[in-house]
């Protein structure tokens, strides 16, 4: 299983007042926050953190079938930062969860995965979000189909072999990340 | 609670997490925050605040793990309504 997650920092400046009283202390662990509030830049800081637990809250979501709003129990730790890339581990009930991230002025985008073979398998595929993004993946390339079954949930199937494939989509504002791997599932 | 009257407080609350109005407009017990009214699930943290300011209430993380859709979110404001009169 991978997870993903993109946040267009334009529109969470304007969709999100984190400085509301109580917001903070709803999602992130005392330790998130100190690393949020003590960041030079707290708004990167706090958006890189949530779309690690977001990619990671994909996984756990596509293995239990189970859907929750506990973003507390995601507990993310950050291994290295710098202005343009992240890494970090989610922990969720004793397990961790390994992510990589990209920052950049517009956006920050968390992928992840159960361990790092799985993580350096992710191919990504960046476009803008728009209604016909699922037929624009599929002419792009010839090796993989992209649908949504009943419930809503994205399936990738490669055309040749038919076995599926992990995918994760993701999109905020007008970005849209398509995460996927080149080993079955 | 009278169900439509929390139904229409609650559509008051979510407005300005969505912007998809004609779902809004059809907002009824089964719908759902994220599939259907399109919110970020980030904002699904200003509901439970302002359902908390609403309502005089204080909203648990357990409680707020489930609260992703209309019926979810009345049965438990309902329960709390009920155990703050004890």
């Amino acid at each position: 299983m991978i997870g993903n997650d993109i946040v267009c920092l334009a529109k969470a400046a304007t969709e999100s007042n984190w400085r509301r009283k109580g917001y903070l202390e709803r999602i992130f662990t005392p330790s998130e926050q100190q690393l949020i509030l003590q960041h030079e830049d707290p708004s990167l800081m706090l958006w890189l953190i949530w779309t690690m637990k977001e990619s990671a809250y994909k996984i756990i979501n596509r293995e239990t079938g189970i859907r929750s709003f506990a973003p507390m129990c995601l507990v993310c730790s950050i291994q290295e930062v710098n202005t343009c890339n992240a890494s970090g581990l989610i922990n969720y009930q004793g397990k961790d969860i390994i992510s990589r991230s990209t920052i950049s002025s517009c956006y920050v985008h968390s992928i992840a995965a159960r361990t790092e073979l799985h993580l350096n398998a992710i191919k990504l595929n960046y476009a803008e979000s728009h209604a016909g993004y699922q037929n624009q993946f599929n002419n792009s390339q010839f090796s993989y189909h992209l649908t949504k079954n009943l419930v809503g949930v994205p399936q990738l199937q490669h055309q040749l072999t038919g076995n599926f494939h992990p995918v994760s989509i993701s999109h905020h504002g007008t970005l849209l990340a398509i995460a996927y791997s080149d080993s079955p599932l | 609670m009278d169900k439509q009257e929390f139904i229409n407080q609650l559509k008051e609350i979510v407005t300005p997490y969505t912007e998809d109005h004609e779902a809004l407009q059809n907002i009824d017990e089964n719908t759902d925050f994220i599939k259907d009214l399109k919110i970020n699930s980030a904002n699904l943290v200003d509901i439970v605040l302002d359902l908390e300011e609403r309502f005089g209430i204080e909203i648990d993380n357990d409680s707020m793990s489930k609260m992703l859709d209309v019926k979810s979110t009345m049965a438990i404001i309902e329960e709390k309504l009920k155990s703050g009169d004890r």
